[in-house]
């Protein structure tokens, strides 16, 4: 019953419409974009590829982040608000042992091994909490109505805000810079950074192996299964509940590598950093398609590429004034006239 | 049985009925007790403001400080605050006839980190109402100002400003908007006086130190605030005037992650220098982080919204070295006289030298207790007598309160930061002509 | 003597009722009365508080005739004298004093607001977490038509002004119109947002509204050069102040007495010196009234009957004839008039509004007030708002201060301001999902649980 009700499309205004309204809109303002795209490419080369790579580099951070958002999403149908503190929690952890290993100024191998070692430390650190806050604040409500899970998510978002409060303060905390800044290669006059191109390093396996990992595995069937339809796949003997906290495990993992490489790449955190990422990356995953793995990655890619482009051409560009708002209009369009997201299909499994 | 009954309702409405009338009673007997008891005053509600500090009489009249304790400017507002009580009790606490205490309110919230309206707003209307109020030292922020000053001129409670900067606060002409002054005393006559030089004197200081650093081009970015867009759009004003070709003057948004994608706007501008007005606490750490990895050849000149010079070296990293960062006033190493006794007694006392804006603090409860002095308690007469200020070798030098409110002391600091220390690197006076002249 | 409107035959069974009220309240009083005089020293308003509140707890008074009007009557003169006994009143153990006026103020804004978003989210059941763009809209609506923000463009326009001097430029009209374009406003803006994404549900609908919510104070903070245009609509981040005080001008005060303008009123009534700040009260209370009035009327009306039923099982009602679309419209603007009248006074009463004002974590300590009273329940939202605004306002401070004195530590109780609420939330959620007031509805479907669930998920071809 439940399973065939979330599959029934969203009624949505495109239905009120003529069929070829929505696309004709779509493809306009694609148009539009790409030839502003263009006119700037044309006019400033190098500023184009300097925000490209920019972009680049700050989606791949945004679609882990998005991942746990869909990852979480596509089994309980929750917004887990908190996400986005968990990993603001993760960067502060990662800005601390930054400075009490006095990394900065390190190098070579003594570094990649501490920056192993905080991994593993960040990704068990936000794996763990974003697990106890599926114990304690959403497993009761599972058959709540829907806004009860909801509301407790931002209610945890705000308790995790005010322990980032309490523990940096209001004022940003500055990482010591320790990501090399070598080239990697130039283009254009624009040069390529190994801090960028680590992000990407990074981030690019990870998705790989949690499609791996959510198609192939026995773990990821159960996920699958109990995505799909919990009673059934409790029926069936998969371990809902289990299921679900691995799901949590999993999602706050990828939000603890996440603050990793956001913490040293941009080297700055803000307690209520969390949170305006979270609703960008929640953005980015809905804008991919909810519950579709690279549809988050994907998705992380566009908002970035929007946010570096919009705050860095010059020509005929609203300007960095405007970026929050072109994203959450995005947001808004996308969830009125294309709930399913940019991959299509609403379904939680991937690929 | 029924009238056992009756009896529990009865007895019920009679309690009620004798405890009313006790109670109006015992209210008037209270309200007689407040009038004509001479002794301790009513305290500003203490969900804003710390508790009286006091000498050893019993005070007749308060002095409120207005500053946001919480945040970024935590360390210096408190000690400004500390100032202020130093002030007071090298004074005796006494201002003429007058004992007065001191109550140190916040216009902060935690979760903002800086000056919030609706704070302010609640503030003035406390001390506004509360008779014991002599005089305000504040605010901090021009833009909680604008709230403070309109409610405390109806009720002619004098304030002294150690920092405010906005011109608009007392004056019209450049960098303000239409109406200014004067929508900010809807009573008719001024309240309000500062003892810091305003941002149209930074502004012509800053654009002349610029010329004289050699800069062609420059970029202006500002956090959109009160203080921040006019301290920016006066220095673009200034640097105008005197040749340098101004580029942009655009916003940066204090919540943005990252302003790699500005930098590579400032980059490809062809800027040689980029003057940032704005503060510190609106995420400037990051802001030049990003700008000296975006473009690293363009130098970087911020107002006094980047002191404590600390804070920005803090935020900022190795990124701020270089970065060269104006203050109203003289060091404060440099003062003489009473400025030199309050530095070396604060010193002693508190263990650590003042911030500039400490010894402004200082100066700005001089001020106040100099006026409480003539006015007694009568408020009006407290106001009034701000504007006949006339200092002589004060803490920070000797100037007089104009007929505006503002001081007629003027210089302008300029400090570098160089390895992760700031530098004192030479005083800017700007001529009254060319900042007037505008 | 017979008990007004009893019928005789009931009388032993309200003898009764009123034994065990008395009893249990009885105990709770002296109780409360014990603890206060240990923490705090003995007053007579101690005694006299409890006294009434145990009075107004004891009698059965809805079995009386017209008794159910003694307690919200009483409550409303006990709300109007507030300012008369406040300073009488004794110092709560760990609480501190009662809230000033000033706070009292504040209070009764921020339960106009609750109360609004109530009707969204507790009679309508649509989550709205942008509910802080309405009281944006509202603050705004004053500051354009109470302000010299216009003084370039328009010159000086005056209606009814008061407060200003009659030369000052820009719009000055007076703020009980300011309101009515306000609420009217805010309405129109409302319907706007609501036709396109009333049709998205639950959670979806949640984050549009969250991302309305996060549009708007950028608006506000870049509309002091609107899209390039030069076009100054919101003066950006430094806000639009000072705006006018309410006010009832030179001629209907000299006719009737009321305050010219309450900035500068001062007036002794009842042995009382009053200022602006009581004048400020009593227009907030009587608003709020009207607010509360008009909350109750629409419940009971066939719209809010209909808001209900979609609430419960939007399927249901639809097959049942609700449309869906018009009714849930409804829903948000009457949201958003009372947001946006509860913005516009505020935005008067602090005399300036600022884009900071305006962020997600207000819309969601509104919504931790109608949860913490009682979803749907008007009396619920109003002590849940009061009670949320008193300890933001002034509460936390003056914990925090009792904790320090009490312990000599230094803890900042204040800075856990949204932790707190947070920590609310939850725990509403998870122990008292329909709130400490419920309605009796709410919580019933709060008990039916899963059945709940199924109202969420969507149906195609639902009829309008």
């Amino acid at each position: 019953m439940a399973t065939q009700a979330r599959r029934l499309p969203f009624p949505t205004l495109a239905g009120r419409l003529p069929d070829y309204i929505v696309p004709a809109i779509g493809i306009l303002l694609v148009v539009l974009l790409v030839v502003w795209l263009g006119v700037n490419l044309i006019k400033t080369p190098s500023d184009f590829y300097r925000l490209f790579l920019i972009g680049l580099t700050n989606g791949a951070i945004y679609g882990l982040v998005a991942l746990g958002y869909s990852l979480v999403y596509g089994i309980l149908e929750l917004i887990n608000f908190a996400h986005g503190d968990v990993f603001m929690l993760g960067g502060m952890l990662v800005a601390t042992m930054v400075s009490s290993f006095g990394l900065a100024g390190e190098s070579g191998l003594y570094l990649w091994m501490m920056i192993l070692l905080m991994l593993a430390i960040v990704m068990a650190f936000c794996a763990v909490i974003n697990t106890t806050i599926e114990l304690v604040a959403y497993r009761r409500l599972r058959h709540a109505p829907r806004l009860a899970p909801l509301i407790t998510a931002i209610g945890m978002s705000f308790i995790l805000q005010n322990i980032g409060l309490v523990w940096k303060g209001a004022r940003p905390t500055s990482v010591d810079s320790i990501l090399p800044k070598g080239e990697v290669f130039t283009i254009g006059g624009v040069t390529y950074t190994w801090d960028k191109f680590i992000v990407l390093l990074f981030t690019v396996p990870v998705l790989f192996l949690l499609i791996l990992l959510v198609q192939r595995t026995r773990q990821g069937k159960a996920m699958r299964a109990t995505a799909q339809d919990r009673d059934a796949a409790a029926m069936m003997g998969i371990n809902v509940n289990r299921t679900i906290s691995f799901t949590f495990f999993l999602a706050g993992a990828l939000a603890g590598s996440a603050a990793l490489l956001y913490a040293l790449y941009i080297t700055n955190i803000r307690y209520d950093e969390g949170f305006r990422l979270g609703l960008i990356a929640f953005t980015a995953a809905v804008v991919g398609g909810i519950g579709n793995l690279p549809g988050a990655v994907l998705g992380g890619l566009v908002i970035a590429m929007i946010e570096s482009f919009n705050n860095g051409l010059s020509w005929a560009t609203p300007g960095s004034d405007w970026t929050q708002s072109i994203i959450f209009a995005l947001l808004i369009v996308i969830l009125v006239f294309r709930p399913e997201g940019l991959l299509g299909e609403r379904t939680p499994e991937g690929g | 049985m029924i009238s056992r009954r009756r009896g529990v309702l009865g007895f019920l409405i009679l309690l009620i009925a004798v405890l009313a009338l006790a109670a109006v009673g015992c209210g008037g007997d209270d309200d007689d007790g407040d009038g004509g008891g001479g002794g301790a005053v009513e305290a500003l509600p203490s969900a804003a403001c710390g508790p009286i500090r006091q000498g050893d009489d019993d005070p007749d009249a308060l002095i409120a400080s207005d500053l946001p304790l919480q945040g970024a400017n935590r360390a210096l507002t408190t000690e400004m605050a500390d100032a202020i009580e130093y002030i007071l009790d090298s004074h005796e606490w006494k201002a003429g006839d007058t004992v007065l205490g001191y109550q140190s309110c916040d216009d902060s919230t935690a979760q903002a980190g800086s000056w919030d309206s609706a704070k302010c707003s609640s503030n003035a209307r406390a001390y506004a109402n509360n008779a014991a109020v002599i005089g305000v030292i504040g605010t901090f922020n021009s833009g909680c100002a604008k709230l403070v000053i309109p409610i405390a001129n109806r009720e002619s409670l004098a304030m002294v400003s150690p920092a405010n900067t906005y011109p608009g606060l007392t004056e019209g002409g450049p960098g303000t908007e239409s109406g200014e002054p004067d929508v900010y005393y809807p009573g008719g006559t001024r309240n309000y006086a500062r003892v810091v030089w305003n941002d149209q004197f930074q502004g012509a200081a800053n654009a002349q130190y610029a010329q004289e650093l050699g800069v062609k081009r420059v970029f202006i970015l500002n956090d959109s605030e009160t203080y921040g867009l006019g301290i920016a759009t006066l220095f673009a004003e200034y640097a105008e005037k005197l040749g340098i070709e101004v580029l942009a003057n655009q916003k940066w948004d204090k919540k943005a992650s990252s302003y790699e994608s500005l930098a590579s706007r400032i980059r490809s501008s062809g800027a040689d220098a980029v003057f940032l007005g704005g503060i510190v606490c609106n995420n400037g750490g990051k802001l030049i982080k990003d700008i000296k990895a975006g473009a690293p050849d363009v130098q970087l000149i911020g107002p006094d919204g980047w002191t404590p010079i600390s804070a920005t070296i803090e935020g900022a990293g190795a990124a701020a070295n270089d970065m060269y960062i104006t203050q109203p006033g003289i060091p404060v190493d440099q003062l003489t006289g009473a400025g030199k006794e309050f530095v070396d007694g604060f010193t002693e006392q508190f263990g650590k030298a003042p911030n500039p804006y400490t010894a402004y603090a200082a100066q700005a409860a001089e001020v106040l207790i100099a006026a409480i002095e003539k006015g007694g308690t009568d408020r009006t007469a407290v106001s009034s007598a701000l504007f006949e200020t006339d200092i002589q070798d004060g803490i920070v030098g000797s100037f007089q309160i104009d007929e505006n409110g503002d001081t007629t002391l003027g210089a302008v600091s300029v400090y570098q930061v160089k390895n992760g220390e700031e530098t004192y690197v030479k005083t800017v006076s700007p001529e009254l002509e060319f900042v007037e002249g505008g | 003597m017979n008990v007004p409107g009893l019928p005789a035959e009931r009388r032993a069974e309200f003898d009764a009722e009123l034994r065990r009220r008395l009893f249990r309240g009885g105990i709770a009083a002296v109780a409360w009365i014990v603890l206060v005089i240990i923490f705090s020293g003995f007053t007579t308003s101690l005694i006299v508080s409890t006294a009434i509140i145990l009075a107004l707890y004891a009698v059965p008074w809805d079995w009386l005739r017209h008794g159910k009007w003694v307690v919200p009557a009483v409550a409303i003169v006990l709300a109007i004298l507030y300012p008369y006994y406040r300073d009488e009143l004794y110092e709560v153990p760990i609480f501190g004093p009662f809230p000033s006026v000033d706070t009292a103020v504040t209070m009764t804004i921020y339960i106009m607001m609750a109360i609004g978003l109530n009707i969204v989210v507790g009679y309508a059941g649509l989550l709205d977490l942008g509910y802080v763009a309405f009281y944006a809209m509202g603050a705004y609506t004053a500051a354009w038509f109470a302000s010299p923000h216009f003084a370039e463009s328009v010159g000086g326009v005056h209606v009814g002004s008061v407060g200003v001097s009659p030369e000052a430029e820009g719009f000055h009209v007076s703020i009980w119109v300011v309101l009515i374009v306000a609420a009217i406003f805010t309405s129109v803006v409302g319907v706007l947002i609501g036709l396109p994404t009333l049709r998205l549900r639950g959670d979806y609908l949640a984050i549009v509204t969250l991302g309305f919510g996060e549009i708007m104070p950028q608006i506000a903070r870049n509309g002091d050069n609107l899209f390039g245009t030069g076009f100054n609509l919101t003066n950006g981040a430094q806000g639009i102040n000072p705006i006018d005080p309410p006010g009832f001008g030179a001629t209907i005060s000299g006719w009737t007495g009321l305050p010219e303008d309450y900035l500068s009123f001062n007036a002794s009534f009842l042995g009382r010196e009053l200022g602006g700040i009581e004048v400020f009260y009593w227009t907030a209370l009587a608003l709020l009234l009207f607010t509360v009035f008009c909350s109750v009327r629409l419940r009971d009306s066939r719209l809010g009957r209909a808001w209900i039923a979609i609430r419960e099982d939007e399927t249901a009602a639809a097959a049942m004839g609700v449309p869906l679309m018009r009714t849930k419209t409804w829903a948000y603007a009457a949201g958003a008039f009372f947001g946006g009248i509860a913005g516009a006074y505020y935005a008067s009463f602090k005399s300036g509004t600022f884009p900071d004002d305006f962020f997600f974590n207000i819309s969601v300590f509104i919504l931790c007030m109608v949860i913490l009273g009682g979803m749907g329940n008007v009396w619920g939202v109003i002590v849940g708002g009061g009670f949320l605004a008193y300890l933001n306002q002034e509460g936390l401070g003056n914990i925090g201060a009792e904790i320090n004195e009490t312990f000599g530590t230094n803890i900042d109780v204040p800075l856990y301001q949204y932790g707190i609420f947070g920590a609310i939330l939850v725990l509403v959620m998870l122990f008292k999902p329909e709130g400490l007031i419920p309605s009796a509805r709410r919580k019933a479907e709060f008990e039916e649980g899963a059945v709940a669930e199924e109202t969420l998920y969507d149906v195609r071809g639902a009829p309008e």
